[in-house]
Formats: structure tokens, C-alpha cells, sequence
């Protein structure tokens, strides 16, 4: 009798672990929307959600980017984003002037510049055997220096009316940032679940030499995602700058950073091999609840980094603590 | 014959005030050292005359950000304006870094410069390299930014604190001295930002019936400040009367007002992007600057150290304030339109550079 009762306890216990570690992100989404609830009435007005959303769409993107290159594991991540976000919106205003009718060429070029830094990060991972963090950090770099090269520190120009529609305009009552930031979610859901990049992905992050022995092209892979992640990080910027309106040399500062938070706390891990684009976005969502929520309570600067720092830290041990437990 | 003369007169003011521009009777201003509201402290420079030609090293903090580009190339320009008797003038840039700052420097003192220009990366870590250059006897000429000591012959400067306290005064004017605002500041414990901030609320002791429903770090970044600016009104709404500003950060707050279908007093500097927009979309607004051309001036007070001619100690560069409305003690030096430059790129800083200079 008391050996089943320990039977039914355990079998419980490892039920609620299994809950926790499945949907323990979004448990703490809900407590910490309900939390923002209620210590802050204005939390819940329409248009305060519908500004979280606008804000959350070029995080969002850039984030679903990171997390491709973080799931192929061995130390993968993307230093390099924030940059290419602000050099593609320099790149956009100097060349549109704010004429609708060069947007698509432009934005054609700000999207291949994008591929190609992802292509010279997987290049310099997989043939020359840089680790992730430094070949990122140096593109980051070069990038930046490339930038103030092309706009001698001073960007001009302006952006055309369609990508303002695209950063700040409404589909109904729907940001128009957010329709596009879900259409890309769902592809990059089929990328991952339904064709050989995803499973080969999924394979190297889990174990790099099975993935071998499997005959999987290893680097074209890595290379392959580096690129994905280049791509993200040039349209996020581009929906940053029409969300923004002004023609910025420091557009995507702070993202590189903002977008791997996202990304582990989204339940991704740095080992490579599990997670994936849903529990990342919903890692952007506690960030930009997070951000909104500590200037509703009108948080002194310094309080605010410090809530901001518990608060990350406890959405990725919590997760990890159930995770831990199961396995 | 008087009555000739005295027409003569007349007449002479009367085509001077009618061809001078705008501008140029803003930059005649006084609103300069003379006007420091302490005893001026002149320093002798005799020990330092020398004969011309000169070489002269500009150990630059960074061009990281469009004021700075601007404010480097005005250095530049002002070498250029006295290559008579400049014959090497060397600039570095310290990418806001102290130590590379500090190896510029050296660097520079080992290329034998008569004087040395410095915008300290900050002021703790550059003062040590600061002291002992002077104490070999060549001059130091801070501008921007100086170092902790008062080791240097000259800072060339316009007052931050003096910024913030016209930014209030005319915000708080132009709320007849009742209602609630929001302050924008820059970055958290830069000295700009915080010394801004301090002439701000110094204002705000003699307006009681001005309230602050809340004060947040923007970072001088427009996106930052149209997120914060977002926030902001989600909690606060209609209750905000006016916006207190300090630079890049405003613009962005704009674009949130403009989003919601707000039109408050604001208060900026001389961004274009934050002229242009007050003015297209019919904002209040007042706009003082912290003007890029003392970088020239530097270059200009430099010449008068190794001639030997006496300087300030604290050299206050003339300044220039738009209003879209006057308030009691705030008047505008010009029309709003003639600061605000729709042809210019958003984050071009008014100047005094000639076209070939420019760097757009």
C-alpha cells in the first residue's frame, strides 16, 4: 500500500516536472503578464499590448535568426546581428532618399549584404576553424567600421513611406510588423520541423558526430545557418528603422545581446540540438514586457537594470531547474 | 550738416540690420564668455609664445556619433583657416577608448607638438598624461570635454547646466508655471546628461506648480526614446503637458507624441531631424545648442596661447536658442525655419563649416 502511494506521488511529480519542462516559458509568460496586470492597471490598455507587439516584431525577427545558429550548437551565436541591422537601415536611407520606388531594389541589396556577412561568419567557422564567438565579434566590428566608412559617421537620407507602413502601420487593427514577424515564424517552423535543414540542424546541435556518420554535409549546414541568421538580422533592421523614422548609425544597439536572452530563455540551449522559434518568441515577449513594464512603474534607471538582470536570470533557471530535474 | 550726419546714420543701421542674415546677428550674440556670471579667470600664456610655424596635435575622443563628426571636422577646418602658421597638425582618434587616448597622447608629445587639443575620453583616466604634459611645459587646450584637474590652460566649452536650465525655463514658461511633464534625460552618469539634468530641476525650484510625473534615461537615442516616450504615455496620457528634453532622444519622443495624436511642448537641440519634424508636424518647441563649431574656437584660442595672449580659463563659445513661441525670458535669435534645414539629413548639426567640409 505505502510502496503504491509512492508510486502514484512520483509518477505525479514527474508529470508536473514534464509540464514545467515543456511549457515552463510560457507558465512564466502568463505569471509575469499577470503580475504586470496587476501592479500596473495601464499594462492591460489595448494600445500599451499593441505597442509591446510593434516593438517586439524586429526582435522578434532578429531572434529567430540567433536562434538557428544556436541550436546547431558548439558554441554558436551571432555577435554580429546588431551591426548588420544598423548597417542595412543606413544602407536603406542613403539610397531610397525616401522614394517608395527604389525600395525593393534597396531593400534586395540590404538583405544579400545581410547573406553575405552570414556567409563570411560560417565561412570563417567552418574553414578556418574560428570559434562562433570570436569570428561574430570581429564581423561586428568590421561591420561597424564599414558603416562608418560608407556614411562618414553621418547617415542621410530617409525612409520611404512603405517601409514606415511596414515598421508602423496596421493590417485592421493589426500591426503590420506583426502579421509579417508571425508569417515568418511559421516558416521558419517548417524550416525546422519539415525539411532536411531542420533535421539536420536539430542532428548536429544533438550530437555532431552521429550527424557525421549520417553523411550530413556538417559545414555547408553551419554555413547555411549563419546565412539565415545574417538574413533576419538585415529584414529586423529594416523594420526597425521604419518603426524608428530616423536615419541612425546605432539602430540595432543592444540586440545582439537582447536576442540570445531571448533565444535561452526561450528554452533553447547553448549546447545545441533543442528548442525552437515558438519559445524563443515568446523569450521576446517577456524581454519587451519586461522593458515596458519597469517604465509603467516609473523604475529609476538603476532599479530598472537590476529588475531586468533577476528577471532573465529567473526565466532561464526556471526553465533549466525542471529541465535538469527530468533528464 | 548734423542733421546729414545723423541721417547718415539712420540710414547706416538701418541697411546693416536689413542685409546682416538672420544667423550671422545670432552668432554676433554676445551669449559668450563675457557673459560667465563669475570673474573671468584670464590665464598668462606668455610662457608658452612662440614663433610660428606651429605644430599642433588634436587627441580626439571618438567620431562615434554625428556631433562628434561634425565637431571633428570643424577642428579641422579651423587648421585649416590658419595654415599660414600652422604647419603640422596632427589628429588621432581614441574610438572613446581612455587607454588608446592616453597612447595617442604619447604619441603626439613624441612628434614634438608646441600644444596639445584634447576631447577627453573621460576626465578621471586622461587627467594623469594631462598633468605631465603640462608639466613639461607644453599647453594643453581641452574642448568638449576636460579633464578632472585644472591642469590645462583652456576648456572650451558651452554650459551644459545652462542648457537644461533655458530647456526648463522655457518649458515651464510656456505652461504658464502649472502642469505636469516627463524629462528625457541621455545617458545615465555621463556628464552631460547629468549636469543637463541638474540646470533642469534647478528651474523647477521656482515653478512649484510644475510637476514631474517621471524622469527616464533615453540614451540619446531616438529609438530609445520613442519606446520610453511610448510607455510613457500608456501610463500617464493627457496628464502630460510638455516633454523636457537634451538631445537625440527627443526626436523619437516626438514620433510617439505625433502617434498618438499628442502635441506638447518640447524641448531639443540643434538635430536637424528634431528641427525639421517640430516644425513640420507644428510642435512647440525650443531647441538651444551645444554648438559643434567649438572646434574651431579651439583651434582659434590655441593660436592665441602660443602668441602668448591671455585666454579664459573657462572659455564659453556663443550659442544660439529657437523658439516656434517666445515665452517671457526666452526669446528666439531667429525664425524656427531658418535652424531647421528640410533639405539637410536628419542627423546633420548646425554649423559653420563651408561646403567642401561637410560631411554629407
Amino acid at each position: 500500500m505505502e510502496i503504491t502511494t509512492i508510486g502514484i506521488r512520483g509518477r505525479f511529480s514527474t508529470f508536473v516536472r514534464s509540464l514545467f519542462e515543456r511549457f515552463g516559458i510560457y507558465i512564466f509568460l502568463a505569471i509575469l503578464f499577470i503580475t504586470a496586470s496587476l501592479v500596473s492597471p495601464d499594462f492591460l490598455k489595448p494600445q500599451n499590448l499593441k505597442d509591446i507587439l510593434n516593438q517586439s516584431a524586429a526582435l522578434g525577427m532578429v531572434a529567430i535568426g540567433q536562434t538557428f545558429v544556436i541550436l546547431i550548437g558548439g558554441g554558436g551565436l551571432d555577435l554580429s546581428v546588431a551591426s548588420v541591422m544598423s548597417t542595412v537601415a543606413v544602407i536603406m536611407a542613403h539610397n531610397t532618399e525616401g522614394e517608395n520606388s527604389l525600395f525593393l531594389p534597396v531593400a534586395g541589396i540590404c538583405l544579400f549584404f545581410g547573406i553575405l556577412v552570414g556567409l563570411i561568419n560560417g565561412l570563417l567557422i567552418t574553414k578556418r576553424r574560428v570559434q562562433p564567438f570570436m569570428a561574430t565579434l570581429g564581423m561586428m566590428i568590421i561591420v561597424q567600421g564599414i558603416r562608418f566608412l560608407y556614411t562618414k559617421g553621418m547617415p542621410k537620407g530617409g525612409f520611404p513611406p512603405i517601409l514606415r507602413f511596414l515598421g508602423t502601420g496596421d493590417i485592421g487593427s493589426i500591426p503590420t510588423s506583426i502579421v509579417s514577424l508571425t508569417i515568418m515564424v511559421i516558416i521558419a517552423l517548417i524550416v525546422l520541423r519539415k525539411t532536411t535543414l531542420g533535421r539536420q540542424i536539430y542532428a548536429i546541435g544533438g550530437n555532431i558526430q552521429t550527424a557525421r556518420l549520417c553523411g550530413y554535409n556538417i559545414d555547408l549546414t553551419i554555413t547555411v545557418v549563419y546565412m539565415i541568421s545574417g538574413f533576419m538580422a538585415a529584414i529586423a533592421g529594416l523594420y526597425l528603422a521604419g518603426w524608428i523614422g530616423i536615419s541612425d548609425n546605432w539602430v540595432g544597439k543592444g540586440y545582439e545581446l537582447d536576442s540570445i536572452a531571448a533565444v535561452v530563455m526561450g528554452g533553447t540551449t547553448f549546447e545545441g540540438g533543442r528548442g525552437g522559434v515558438v519559445g524563443t518568441i515568446v523569450g521576446v515577449l517577456i524581454v519587451m514586457m519586461l522593458y515596458n513594464l519597469v517604465l509603467l512603474l516609473a523604475m529609476p534607471v538603476q532599479m530598472q537594470y537590476v529588475v531586468k538582470g533577476v528577471v532573465i536570470i529567473l526565466a532561464t533557471s526556471f526553465y533549466a531547474s525542471f529541465r535538469r530535474r527530468v533528464t | 550738416m548734423k542733421k546729414f550726419v545723423a541721417l547718415m546714420v539712420v540710414a547706416a543701421f538701418v541697411l546693416t540690420t536689413m542685409v546682416i542674415t538672420p544667423m550671422a546677428w545670432a552668432q554676433a550674440f554676445p551669449r559668450s564668455w563675457l557673459w560667465a556670471s563669475t570673474e573671468l579667470k584670464m590665464m598668462d600664456t606668455s610662457k608658452y609664445k612662440k614663433r610660428a610655424p606651429y605644430v599642433i596635435g588634436f587627441s580626439n575622443a571618438s567620431i562615434s556619433n554625428s556631433w562628434r563628426v561634425f565637431f571633428e571636422r570643424q577642428v579641422r577646418y579651423g587648421a585649416e583657416l590658419h595654415g599660414d602658421v600652422i604647419k603640422r597638425f596632427y589628429v588621432t582618434d581614441a574610438n572613446d577608448k581612455p587607454d588608446k587616448q592616453i597612447a595617442d597622447v604619447e604619441d603626439l608629445l613624441a612628434k614634438g607638438v608646441d600644444l596639445l587639443i584634447i576631447s577627453a575620453a573621460t576626465m578621471a583616466a586622461l587627467d594623469p598624461i594631462i598633468t605631465r604634459t603640462m608639466r613639461r611645459g607644453i599647453p594643453v587646450v581641452c574642448v568638449d570635454r576636460r579633464v578632472s584637474s585644472d591642469n590645462f590652460v583652456s576648456f572650451v566649452t558651452a554650459s551644459n547646466v545652462a542648457q537644461g536650465r533655458a530647456q526648463m525655463l522655457w518649458l515651464c514658461e510656456m505652461l504658464g508655471g502649472r502642469g505636469e511633464i516627463v524629462m528625457l534625460g541621455g545617458i545615465a552618469g555621463s556628464g552631460p546628461a547629468e549636469e543637463r539634468r541638474a540646470g533642469g530641476e534647478e528651474i523647477l525650484s521656482a515653478f512649484p506648480n510644475v510637476k514631474v510625473l517621471d524622469f527616464q534615461y533615453a540614451d540619446f537615442s531616438p529609438a530609445k526614446g520613442k519606446r520610453i516616450m511610448s510607455a510613457l504615455i500608456q501610463t500617464y496620457g493627457r496628464r502630460i503637458k510638455g516633454v523636457w528634453g537634451d538631445g537625440l532622444q527627443t526626436s523619437g519622443a516626438m514620433e510617439a507624441m505625433k502617434e498618438a495624436g499628442m502635441k506638447v511642448p518640447i524641448t531639443g537641440d540643434h538635430l536637424n531631424a528634431f528641427l525639421v519634424r517640430a516644425q513640420e508636424w507644428g510642435f512647440p518647441a525650443m531647441s538651444i545648442d551645444f554648438p559643434v563649431s567649438m572646434g574651431t574656437d579651439a583651434v582659434e584660442v590655441s593660436l592665441k596661447v602660443l602668441n602668448g595672449e591671455p585666454v579664459p580659463f573657462i572659455y564659453e563659445v556663443p550659442r544660439t536658442v529657437v523658439c516656434t513661441q517666445d515665452t517671457e525670458n526666452v526669446k528666439t535669435d531667429m525664425p524656427w525655419s531658418k535652424m531647421a534645414h528640410p533639405e539637410w539629413p536628419d542627423e546633420a548639426w548646425n554649423n559653420t563649416l563651408p561646403k567642401k567640409w561637410l560631411p554629407y
